[in-house]
């Protein structure tokens, strides 16, 4: 609309720009505009939830980290002792600590707790205990797993200051720092050997059997422990992933302890293929069935500390819960219907579950759901696999993990030896 | 389109906008948060694996960051706990990988923390699983007619030995095992550590759900 244009009409016009009158943006374009904008704040708020959920979850790890690893000054109530008693010791030793009858020894007004006191409780706890012992003239032969790995020093101080005062009447205490000196000197050390080996340690030990001699080393049990420990030509040793003292970490299970029967089995069932393992296929190839149980019956012999600490972010009261009660919503049982009191492990089918790694747990059992572990008797495992939901899977592995070892069973290798040792007919 | 300026200022303005978001602030977090407390810094055998392992381009096919329970059940399958910041301190360049052709390395030395099992597997991965795809590496290896002291023999399987004589480990093979053994993160994370936390409320809430339902 310029004055060129009026001036002469009728000649073409030959600077002709198109142009637009300036028009409005079209309203949606605000709407969009707008929601995108609320949606981002949205999101950033969201975000920033997640956010502090995630440095809550780290906090919480880092502190169990500390706790696990630094001694606490702070003295313990009383009443923490005799809570903590009753969470891992009544168990077996009875909530007043009265014992079992020829089976487990009371803590209650016992002469050894008398002779020892609290410090000696703490040895006991520390490193565990087995082989035959006398308490108030009455014999025992039982094992006692090491709750080193379970109880942080403030809790063994509390533990052993409970028996020794509240359960004995005596006046001897241990602090926590008295705990740390024995667990740095504890350290690596096996269970005590029964009544004899606490001779040294309590002085006016009421009189102890003998300890059992121990079988001197047949050169078998040479040939055995130089293959767990360094391997063969064709094969790497069994301590190179499952760890020195049979431990386990990560997917790798801990051996230490377990039934033989039921270690020589799953041998079996790898080399048959029923039950599938690439790196497990490759080591059986190269075992004769001697070598099988003689394996076995060296894993189930060893007694180690446990090498598994909760690490799956699993809700450790669920887990507790699936396993002492099972979850009859979702038709699981507990755990320890099967797999005994403390998941020690029962028999040579259900094998310990205590401190057994996290990771083999929840693996095994989603390994159960989706079929491709089909080796437990009656199908047992596939149901209840099938009915644990993932969060489920990690809660019960952590809790598990958290449980102190279960106590190597020396008897239980010799039945498999004398029995299996020479058919090695692949049970 | 004659006001080129506005539109030059106002593209500038978006891009460095997008720059100290994406760049500039997640680079001074990163610097504040360093090295998270457990973690030890590499040593000359391992710092020489790291450089085989860059040098064979293991992160085109292996991640190094394992997720967190609310993503992916990486800790199921051993792989560990969800990285941080702080635990790629020492790695430059890092190799965080995006592919998961293969399983996730950043705490292999946790999973397979075994030498012998490294070095079957790395001279021939068919000798354990017959459906792997990895390739083989034998020219980490050497053939010889027989192991000198000092020389690590490779454990192998009839089918896949030589006919005569061992296969011993070449140094770069030793150095790349020591690297994936020292591979573990197992220490507690630095609570100030940054990582992706996005599905944490997705998860809590789903926990709290099923707590709910299991109460009923």
């Amino acid at each position: 609309m310029t004055d060129k244009n009026k001036q002469d009409p009728r000649l073409p016009d030959e600077t002709f720009e198109p142009y637009e009158e300036p028009r409005r943006i079209p309203m949606p374009v605000y709407w969009i505009a707008i929601a995108l904008a609320i949606w981002g704040v949205v999101m950033l708020v969201q975000m920033s939830y997640s956010t502090k959920i995630g440095d809550k979850e780290r906090a919480s790890m880092s502190d169990q980290e500390v706790a696990a690893t630094t001694p606490v000054k702070a003295e313990p109530k009383p009443d923490a002792g005799k809570a903590l008693f009753a969470d891992n010791c009544a168990s077996c030793h009875g909530d007043a600590g009265e014992g079992v009858a020829d089976a487990i020894p009371p803590l209650h007004a016992s002469d050894v707790v008398k002779a020892g006191g609290a410090s000696a409780i703490t040895h006991i706890v520390m490193r565990g205990i087995g082989g035959p012992l006398i308490v108030d003239k009455a014999n025992y032969d039982g094992e006692m797993p090491s709750f080193a790995s379970v109880l942080d020093d403030k809790d063994i101080a509390s533990i052993a200051n409970f028996v020794a005062s509240d359960l004995n009447g005596l006046k001897s205490t241990v602090t926590p720092a008295q705990v740390a000196e024995i667990r740095t000197a504890s350290a690596d050390l096996n269970p005590w050997d029964g009544g004899s080996g606490l001779a040294g340690l309590i002085n006016g030990l009421p009189a102890q059997p003998a300890s059992e001699t121990a079988p001197a080393p047949s050169p078998d049990a040479a040939a055995t422990a130089a293959l767990a420990m360094h391997g063969t030509n064709e094969i790497w040793s069994c301590a190179s992933c499952h760890g020195d003292k049979g431990e386990g970490t990560q997917t790798i299970p801990r051996l230490a302890g377990l039934a033989p029967a039921y270690l020589a089995k799953q041998l079996h069932d790898f080399k048959e293929g029923t039950r599938i393992n690439d790196s497990m296929d490759y080591v059986v190839k190269s075992l004769s069935d001697k070598q099988i149980i003689e394996l076995a019956n060296y894993y189930g012999a060893m007694s180690s500390p446990s090498g598994a600490r909760p690490s799956l972010e699993g809700d450790l009261a669920r887990g507790e819960k699936i396993a002492l009660e099972g979850d009859w919503t979702k038709n699981v049982p507990a755990c320890f219907t099967c797999h005994g009191p403390s998941g020690i492990g029962v028999g040579d089918k259900f094998p310990g579950l205590a401190a057994q790694q996290p990771a083999y747990i929840a693996h095994q059992l989603a390994m159960w759901q989706g079929g491709s572990r089909h080796n437990s008797p009656l199908g047992l495992m596939a149901g209840i696999g099938k009915s644990l939901s993932d969060a489920d899977r990690r809660a019960v592995a952590d809790y598990l993990a958290s449980l102190p070892p279960a106590a190597a069973n020396a008897k239980l290798a010799l039945a498999v030896s004398a029995t299996t040792k020479e058919t090695s007919n692949g049970q | 389109m004659n006001r080129y300026l506005p539109l030059v200022i106002v593209s500038l303005a978006i891009l460095s906008f997008a720059t100290l978001l994406l760049v500039i602030i997640p680079g001074m977090q990163i610097a504040k948060s360093g090295a998270s407390p457990g973690l030890k810094p590499y040593t000359v055998a391992e710092a020489r694996g790291r450089a085989v392992y860059v040098s064979m381009g293991c992160l085109y096919c292996h991640s190094q960051q394992p997720r967190d329970e609310a993503q992916a059940p990486d800790g199921e399958r051993g792989w560990g706990r969800a990285s941080v910041s702080g635990d790629y301190a020492y790695d430059t360049p890092h190799q965080l990988g995006t592919m998961r052709t293969g399983p996730d390395l950043m705490n292999i030395g946790d999973r397979l923390p075994s030498q012998g099992w490294q070095l079957t597997h790395l001279y021939q991965p068919r000798a354990i699983a017959s459906w792997s795809i990895m390739p083989a590496y034998p020219y980490l290896f050497a053939h010889k007619a027989k192991a000198d002291p000092g020389d690590v023999v490779v454990k192998l399987p009839p089918a896949y030995a030589p006919k005569t004589g061992v296969i011993v480990a070449k140094q770069d093979a030793l150095d790349l095992v020591s690297y994936l053994q020292g591979m573990k993160h197992d220490y507690a994370p630095p609570t100030d550590g940054l990582r992706d936390d996005g599905y944490e409320l997705m998860a809590a809430q789903q926990h709290n759900n099923d707590a709910a339902k299991a109460s009923k």
